[in-house]
């Protein structure tokens, strides 16, 4: 069989396009990063008819220019060898747009393939896409595709392989009534795109200075072009002197002159352009109100919470009977076979209380993320950027800032990656800065254990409460630092509002299976070797192994820092290690609680009665609970947070300068808490 | 009169854009350029307003909206 095909998907964000790559290649595909940048790259495999593909994801753009590190990494991946053929994924409902991307695909001089999505947005509008005039005018193939019903997608891939010989496309047939060229070429025959006669004079002269000084390049006009509008990279990769050629930038009219073929195509290709109130515009009345915004937006992060604790509670109690009966399993099984002491408490007490203590939290995490699946994939998100801009940039941050504190909620990580979307650096370390203050779903485990051991049927309000502290330390922090520097901010919010649509299954099962994923993988791994390594400082002492926890490495550690946690209510040594483990990821507070206090599965209404009397005894109430928890909410985030955070921000210096913040917040607020507890 | 001084469903043309060169880019990217149609959705609030150029519907903080000088455009 030929060789494999290797086939890039380009398009504007929200076209649809990670949706039609995963109806191809489905969940299992490669994520890594573009050598050198902090851009994702997906890749994937799918075949057709005994034909291997290659998958390409490239990000989301809208221009090919070199302006953004985005647009950078795709355009030097679609000119390189390693793409035949690129698919440009449209969303139909925005054609004009998207044609935008489209056009200058097509300069590039590479065969495409256009995959026209959301067909059934425009059907709903009553509109209709004339499929033989739009390939005629762009000398292209348009196939419509569904990548949320799944059509289309194999003639799409046919298209493809039929398509990759075709360096240039056409035959083109205009009908450009009141344009009559007086230029020496009719070009028109020869490219989709063509510009009026006094930029197609100046591409000619630079295309024939071009073939003599680098006659090695491939596609000369899309060169020439770049060089007429300045683009930085194409000039300084070949040099020409063009004094006499270009005397300023004609990047505006090459601009313009595309949006005006566009419309052209528009008024031929897109049939019955009535534009009724489309459904969207009905919603976002309410949704982006200037009085409704806010307390809609309040109402559904309420629900969101809301049944992440009520149905997540109802089916986590199902896991701890499970929990119950595997670790009285082991136990029972590794007497029968006489396993040593040692090794069976490091299996019960250390690994399986661990471990699964963490386990039993997988439905209330598993709802929280389809929760926020949903809302990203109907399109509410982008909503929240715009009801939220008023308050942020009352604290010099843009709306825009207020995504990844949102997308804290479920994960500090991509969290403090998606502060990348700013453009300006003051406001991504600010960003940055707050982000880990946002309650992330590994905290959870933390708020849930405690709030019902300490508050019973108020257990729920309680968390909800955590969140709301970490929302106002969060804003609080940005506001004080946009006073400190005294700047108004030179914050903009520019984002696009998509269309509402119904969340997708699939794309919402495969996010929400890559988060499940990551959880599970972090309980296999730093949880399992952090319940080890806790088990081993807890058992293990100056003199060798212990039976009396009491005078293990890990009891001489925490006695040693607890005079700085006695101010705050955690002066208790086990709590201190507990937190300690805690950095490697805040889940592992909760099953060191259960490892440190030597209490089988704690998350089970037993473990809890058990450990209430333990805690109470040692004089731990309810004032010392809350404080435990906003500590747990606002010190220092986990390991992979913190190395995330080096990573963005490139300085080991600013990184430490964060941690200690965090740091000192957290026992600032804890004391405050405490203390107003206390009274 | 600034895009920030229309009113709801009104329709605008662009008559020139005074914002820094890389925000002025990617507005450029976007189809909005001198002459562009732009319809205000909503602009009942003190900062950013939501309005469609291009087919799309965007978001635009305050900065860029004060910053678009537009003239009604003619039905």
């Amino acid at each position: 069989m030929a060789d494999t095909i290797h086939i890039a998907f380009i398009g504007n964000p929200n076209c649809g396009k990670t949706t039609l790559f995963n109806a191809f290649t489905g969940a299992n595909l490669k994520v890594a990063n573009w050598p050198g940048v902090t851009v994702e790259k997906k890749e994937g495999k799918t075949t057709y008819e005994g034909q291997e593909f290659k998958l390409i994801d490239l990000p989301g753009i809208y221009s090919l220019t070199s302006y953004t590190m985005e647009e950078t990494v795709s355009r030097e991946c679609i000119m390189s060898d390693e793409v035949d053929v690129i698919i440009n994924v449209i969303d139909a409902s925005s054609l004009e747009r998207n044609l935008y991307l489209t056009l200058q695909l097509l300069e590039l001089g590479k065969p495409v393939v256009l995959a026209l999505n959301m067909m059934d947005i425009v059907e709903e509008r009553g509109m209709e896409i004339d499929f033989h005039r739009l390939p005629e005018m762009l000398g292209t193939p348009a196939i419509p595709v569904s990548a949320r019903k799944k059509t289309g997608l194999s003639i799409l891939l046919h298209a493809a392989s039929h398509h990759k010989e075709y360096q240039s496309q056409g035959p083109y047939i205009h009908h450009h009534k009141d344009k009559h060229s007086s230029h020496r070429h009719n070009h028109h025959e020869e490219y989709a795109m063509v510009y009026e006669d006094y930029i197609e004079d100046k591409i000619d002269l630079i295309m024939s200075a071009l073939t003599k000084q680098y006659p090695e390049i491939v596609n000369k006009r899309w060169h020439a072009i770049k060089l007429l509008e300045r683009d930085s990279t194409v000039t300084n990769s070949c040099p020409l002197s063009l004094e006499n050629i270009i005397c300023k930038s004609y990047e505006k009219d090459i601009i313009n002159q595309k949006y005006d073929f566009i419309e052209e195509i528009i008024s031929e290709v897109l049939v019955n352009k009535s534009e009724k109130a489309a459904s969207t515009e009905r919603i976002d009345r309410y949704m982006t109100d200037r009085w409704l915004g806010l307390p809609i937006f309040l109402c559904i992060m309420a629900l969101v919470f809301f049944f992440t604790f009520t149905i997540g509670d109802w089916l986590k109690g199902y896991f701890e009977i499970a929990l119950e009966m595997i670790s009285q399993y082991a136990s029972s099984g590794l007497a029968s076979i006489h396993t040593n002491a040692m090794l069976t408490s490091l299996i019960v007490d250390g690994i399986i209380s661990g471990v699964g203590g963490i386990l039993t939290f997988l439905p209330n995490i598993f709802i929280l993320f389809l929760a926020l699946a949903i809302l990203e994939d109907s399109g509410y998100m982008a909503r929240v950027a715009f009801v939220m801009d008023d308050i942020m940039s009352m604290l010099g941050l843009s709306g825009r800032a207020f995504l990844p504190l949102l997308l804290g909620f479920g994960c500090t990580v991509p969290a403090v990656m998606a502060s990348r979307a700013l453009e300006h650096k003051k406001d991504r370390f600010k960003t940055v800065l707050v982000t880990p203050f946002m309650s992330c779903s590994a905290r959870l485990p933390v708020y849930v254990l405690f709030s019902s051991m300490f508050f019973g049927k108020y257990a729920m309000l309680v968390c909800y409460s955590m969140y709301l502290l970490g929302i106002v330390v969060a804003i609080g922090t940005a506001y004080i630092l946009s006073k400190l520097d005294g700047s108004k901010a030179e914050h903009t919010l520019l984002i696009e509002l998509p269309e509402y649509k119904s969340p997708n299954a699939r794309t919402i099962a495969i996010y929400v299976w890559q988060k499940i994923k990551d959880y599970l993988t972090k309980a296999g791994t730093v949880i399992f070797i952090a319940s080890i390594l806790m088990w081993a400082v807890l058992n293990f002492g100056p003199h060798g192994y212990v039976t009396d926890i009491g005078e293990s490495f890990g009891s001489l550690i925490g006695k040693a820092i607890v005079p700085v946690f006695t101010p705050i209510g955690l002066g208790y040594w086990q709590i201190i290690v507990a937190l300690i483990a805690g950095i490697a990821a805040k889940e592992v507070v909760v099953s060191s609680c259960s490892v440190l206090f030597g209490i089988q599965n704690i998350t089970t209404a037993r473990g809890m009665d058990a450990m209430v009397a333990t805690l109470g005894e040692l004089g731990f109430g309810a004032a010392n609970a809350y404080a435990l928890m906003v500590f747990c909410l606002l010190y220092i985030p986990c390991t992979a947070t913190i190395a995330t955070i080096h990573r963005e921000l490139g300085s080991i210096k600013q990184t430490l300068g964060i941690l200690l913040f965090q740091l000192l917040t957290a026992w600032s607020i804890s004391f405050l808490v405490y203390h107003i507890g206390l009274l | 009169m600034t895009l920030k001084q229309g009113k709801n469903n009104g329709i605008y043309q662009v008559l020139s854009i005074h914002t820094e060169l890389r925000l002025e880019r990617r507005l450029e990217a976007l189809g909005l350029t001198e002459g562009t149609c732009i319809t205000i959705l909503n602009n009942d609030k003190k900062g950013s307003l939501t309005a469609r150029f291009r087919g799309t519907r965007f978001a635009l903080g305050r900065q860029i909206a004060d910053n678009i000088e537009v003239k009604e455009a003619d039905r």
